[in-house]
């Protein structure tokens, strides 16, 4: 079923495509009077209608295999009812009406004999017909995977507008110009050689330009669609898209050649022959292009898909230049990748030496790589890139505490494989999640993989990111270092009494959050204190969260009616909350502040702090950090 | 007719059509979701104001359900955290007039409570009903 949605999908795209292109190329030729041209326009026109009815044809099978994977039953295909239902009732199915309803009109039009003789109806009927397959194929891109970026969705369909629309100019057109050269390169057509070959010379400038709109249209759907190396290398959508760049290359290496060295020798015979050739070589390779791109439109973006790493090893920016070895080499390499950018700037203006100078730049790039990367280059593993199954919040810390303390502290607390250490915190956490479920036996660790289910290994890893911070965590006091947000806060449950529980995250880039770890009656003249307090913090853009140290439903009554205290009291999964703030602030009483973004700035480890001057210098802050992500890296 | 007629003629019923389609159906589907969030929102207020009025509220009185946790009581204010009530506060510590002195007799700070408001809007919005939940 697969298959044939491909294949539908390849044809309908292929067929879309090339009515846009042969259309813009009639257009760009214009009218001749040369019995060869007219020729060529006349089986043009023929070949457009033959491909509205593979565009129709092929579309109509496309909807009706999405039809059935839709329902998930392939006789779905065949039932009115549920075609229907997936044409109306569906954004995708609304859109594939739309542009069908165009290419019947654009098939009506073209269905009409007319006269053309005059300038102006030949003109309007090329016009009307080349916009027409324009919007057909433009519109694809409204139910494309550019529409389901957000925000920002209408910029990104016109960007993959954009890239259909330079596909059709460019792909469409070759194939038409193809089909004009052979003409022309036959001896008894050789009536129109001129025409072919200015028609050649235009699209050879349009090409260009449609090239160049393609290449940055793609750039940036890939940045919007792929975002990163990882999503590139590791998902089917991104391996489709180096794909696409792989076949791109020859396809350029063959358009360089029919610009730089064949169309200045047309008319010329051999050359003609030859820009036949060359030109359906580049055309094939297109089409090929276009299955990659109508693979690429069903396979999960990149960026939506879980990337599987597939090296050993990766770069890693983060490693510590340690030693004098080490810089000496840094040193050295970025000095010969500076005279590698100089010899390759060179070669840009030396016409003469540039063979040499551009293979002196290769040379020092190979050199200069090989000197300064291997500091960089770390372990990696297919998992390195995994996006952590579980959120960075409270109760999965605790949880991977429990484990840790059980399992794993006996050789990693206070050993020299402490978790705590610097290298620790340098791995992606997908490579600990690797480390965790597989074992080092090399070193004695065992696998955990079929000890711990998977959820409880991304818990682990959330515990020891927490513990890992932790020990930085000392650093900060009951001063606001202004700027020097990174102490991400990890999210937590506010659970009230019975009322439906709210989240710590649901106050960021609103308010921030005095969160006060207490016990009783130790605390009271502070929750007293802060109780009295709590209209001016309110107002000053605090909300106070309390937690007792011991869960108990009668949190609220045990603080007493006077003065009332009437910010959060917590009642439910205190334990979660403690465990894991308390391995920032340890004792009976402490406080921390959180700022709007989600980072703890001050931390409080008695109950003697001046909240309000912190407060203050908080919302004093010019810059403002970015909101930290949900899960561990 | 000329084919340049033909093309002519194409796009302005396009243009037409989109611009028929959009006065007749994408202005209508707009304005019907706004009358059907109206809509839902006179059931709602209707529903409040069928209930102020089974329990003897004065015309025009509406009356709200919400749910909470008492975190101060004074003779004439009940000071809640509560859900979010449908139709009038989002999820957050009020302070309610209590109806009668008494109303806060029933309860302790720290009780999660139901209780019931009544009144024409927010301002006035007076406590009439609570019990421990």
């Amino acid at each position: 079923m697969r298959i044939l949605l491909l294949t539908a999908l390849s044809a309908h795209l292929a067929s879309s495509v090339l009515v846009v292109g042969t259309f813009f190329m009639l257009l760009l030729a214009g009218p001749s009077r040369a019995p060869t041209a007219r020729r060529w326009e006349g089986a043009m026109v023929v070949w457009g209608r033959l491909l509205l009815l593979v565009a129709l044809g092929s579309g109509i099978v496309w909807l009706l295999v999405r039809t059935a994977l839709f329902e998930g039953r392939a006789q779905a295909a065949l039932e009115p009812r549920a075609v229907l239902h997936a044409v109306l009732d569906t954004w995708p199915g609304l859109i594939w009406l739309a542009r069908h309803g165009i290419l019947v009109i654009l098939a009506a039009f073209l269905a009409i004999r007319s006269d053309l003789t005059e300038r102006r109806d030949w003109i309007a009927a090329r016009v009307e017909a080349l916009a027409l397959g324009a919007l057909a194929l433009a519109l694809m891109s409204a139910s494309s995977h550019a529409a389901a970026i957000s925000p920002g969705t209408a910029l990104t369909v016109a960007i993959d507008a954009c890239h259909l629309l330079g596909t059709g100019v460019w792909l469409g057109g070759l194939v038409a110009l193809g089909a004009l050269l052979r003409a022309a390169s036959r001896d008894a057509d050789a009536d129109d050689r001129a025409h072919a070959v200015i028609t050649a010379r235009r699209f050879s400038r349009v090409a260009l330009v449609a090239m160049l709109a393609l290449m940055g249209s793609g750039v940036l759907n890939a940045l919007a669609q792929v975002e990163n190396i990882a999503a590139l290398v590791g998902t089917p959508h991104g391996r489709l898209l180096l794909a696409k760049v792989a076949v791109l290359v020859p396809i350029l290496g063959l358009a360089a050649v029919n610009r730089r060295r064949l169309l200045p020798a047309l008319p010329g015979p051999e050359a003609m022959r030859r820009l036949v050739a060359f030109v359906g070589v580049e055309a094939m390779l297109a089409l090929v292009l276009l299955v990659l791109a109508a693979a690429m439109t069903l396979t999960t973006p990149a960026r939506h898909a879980e990337p599987v790493w597939p090296l050993p090893v990766r770069l890693s920016l983060d490693t510590p230049l340690d030693g004098s070895a080490t810089r000496w080499r840094a040193l050295l390499a970025s000095q010969l990748a500076v005279l590698g950018a100089v010899a390759l700037i060179a070669s840009f203006f030396s016409l003469r030496r540039r063979a040499p100078l551009l293979a002196g730049a290769l040379a020092l790039a190979a050199v200069a790589a090989a000197v300064g990367l291997p500091p960089f280059v770390v372990d990696a593993y297919p998992t390195t890139y995994r996006r952590p199954l579980r959120t960075y919040h409270a109760t999965s810390i605790a949880s991977g505490s429990a484990i840790y303390w059980g399992q794993c502290a006996a050789c990693h607390h206070g050993t020299p494989a402490d978790l705590r250490s610097a290298s620790t915190s340098r791995r992606h956490a997908g490579e600990l999640f690797w480390l965790v479920s597989h074992g080092r036996p090399e070193r004695g660790m065992p696998a955990f993989e079929n000890r711990l289910e998977e959820a409880q290994r991304w818990d682990v890893i959330n515990f020891i990111r927490a513990l890992g911070t932790a020990a930085g965590s000392k650093s900060l006091g009951a001063q606001v270092q202004l700027d020097g947000a990174w102490l991400i806060a990890p999210d937590f449950t506010i659970s009230v009494g019975p009322l439906a529980p709210g989240a710590l995250r649901d106050y960021r880039g609103r308010r921030m959050v005095l969160l006060v770890l207490y016990t009783l009656p130790g605390s009271r003249a502070r929750i007293s204190e802060l109780a009295r307090k709590y209209n001016l913090l309110s107002t000053l853009g605090v909300e106070i969260i309390a937690v007792p140290m011991q869960t108990s439903a009668d949190a609220i009554r045990e603080l007493g009616a006077s003065p009332p205290v009437l910010f959060p009291v917590v009642t439910d999964g205190n334990a979660a909350i403690i465990a894991t703030y308390g391995m920032f602030a340890s004792g009976p009483h402490a406080e921390l502040l959180i700022d709007r973004q989600g980072y703890v700035r001050a931390i409080w480890r008695d109950d003697t702090g001046e909240i309000q001057v912190q407060v203050e210098r908080l919302n004093e802050e010019k810059s403002v950090p970015p909101f930290p992500d949900d899960h561990v890296h | 007719m000329r084919v340049w007629q033909v093309a002519v003629v194409l796009n302005l019923t396009f243009a037409v059509g989109l611009g028929l389609g959009y006065a007749g159906w994408g202005r209508r589907a707009d304005a019907l979701d706004r009358e059907f969030e109206a809509a839902r929102a006179q059931v709602e207020r209707l529903e409040r104001e069928r209930q102020a009025c089974a329990a003897g509220g004065r015309a025009g009185e509406q009356q709200w359900d919400g749910r909470g946790v008492v975190r101060a009581i004074y003779p004439h204010l009940v000071v809640v955290t509560h859900e979010e009530i449908r139709g009038l506060l989002p999820a957050r510590t009020t302070g309610f007039p209590a109806a009668s002195p008494q109303l806060g007799d029933s309860v302790r700070v720290g009780d999660p409570v139901r209780f019931s408001l009544r009144g024409t809007l927010i301002d006035d919005a007076a406590l009439v009903t609570i019990e421990r939940w």
